[in-house]
């Protein structure tokens, strides 16, 4: 096995504390088993690729990158779009429900002088 | 017998909505909806109906509030008007009258000095936009100082939580053909800070394209 580069030892760092972080949200119970499990895999899976990225060769090659650190821009680029567009929606979702809740306590409790 | 409610949506207005109230009383039932307030606006507008937003929604949410309770309350005719003495309550018979006549009643500022120049230029844009648009032609498309007939009201009634709702609603007489009358009145500008700022104008801008769009 070739050896390690800076790069490597440093994407070998951030994967392995994010399975941990997660791991520690799930033990703190403020994430479910489902939720759990994607973002270990997830981690487990960039630490596999990041430690040996040789196991990418094949979609590096069937996309005609030069790099396997080009492929990894890439799709880091996608995810990050794709949580933004996720987190907004959320944001949405939430002001909206916010607004009716405020609403609701608002008409529900009027406040007339006696 | 007509019943006449004046909503009035307040946020930190604890110095001025007493007196606001007091005027207005003397022509309707209003209702007050403190909008997330820091002060004791809630409080010293005890002379009214309080709605409370436990949190800041924006003026279009707070006037929604108002206007959904006035009608639960089996209001006829709604008015609406700012919290900070920039309207006068003593012209709500003059938009009582001119209701009687029409849909929705718009009251427009008369142009003067005391008006801040970059208001002046914004309003001219919105205005001009809203011609086009939706080939109404409104002396002042950003004026809060309104009234209308509750079923008037279930056909403007808008999305928008902040300044914008003052367009949607004329957006939405244009959609629905509704008649409307203006009447003008005396505006003082107490705060220049509160209120359409350069960001808002150009969102209305924006949200009449979109409305235009979704038509």
């Amino acid at each position: 096995m070739a050896a390690l580069l800076g790069i490597q030892i440093l994407g070998g760092f951030f994967g392995a504390f994010m399975a941990y972080y997660t791991f520690l949200h799930y033990k703190r119970k403020e994430i479910t088993l489902k939720e759990y499990s994607f973002w270990i895999v997830l981690w487990l899976t960039f630490l596999a690729v990041t430690i040996v990225p040789h196991l990418l060769d094949p979609v590096v090659k069937t996309l005609n990158l030069a790099r396997t650190m080009d492929f990894f821009i890439i799709l880091g680029f996608m995810f990050l779009i794709g949580t933004i567009f996720y987190t907004y929606l959320l944001v949405r979702k939430n002001q909206k429900r916010l607004e009716n809740i405020v609403r609701k306590v608002a008409m529900d409790a009027p406040k007339k002088k006696q | 017998m007509e019943s006449t409610y004046i909503v009035i949506p307040a946020q930190n207005e604890s110095s001025t909505i007493n007196g606001v109230v007091t005027q207005a009383k003397k022509y309707g039932n209003v209702i007050v909806v403190d909008d997330g307030s820091k002060d004791t606006t809630g409080k010293a507008a005890s002379d009214a109906t309080v709605l409370t937003h436990l949190t800041n929604l924006g003026k279009g949410a707070a006037l929604r509030t108002g206007c959904d309770f006035a009608i639960k309350q089996g209001a006829n005719k709604i008015v609406v008007m700012d919290a900070d003495t920039q309207h006068n309550p003593q012209d709500i018979p003059r938009f009582l009258q001119t209701l009687k006549n029409h849909d929705v009643v718009l009251g427009y500022r008369k142009r003067s000095k005391s008006m801040p120049s970059i208001l002046r230029f914004g309003n001219g844009v919105i205005n001009t936009m809203t011609k086009i648009l939706y080939g109404i032609d409104v002396k002042d498309t950003q004026c809060g100082f309104r009234a209308f007939t509750t079923s008037a009201y279930k056909k403007i009634r808008w999305d928008a939580t902040n300044y914008s709702m003052e367009s949607e609603m004329i957006a939405n007489i244009g959609r629905h053909k509704l008649s409307f009358g203006e009447v003008p009145i005396e505006t003082v500008y107490a705060d220049r800070y509160k209120g359409t700022t350069i960001i808002d104008g150009i969102k209305i801008v924006l949200n009449l394209m979109w409305w235009r769009i979704k038509r």
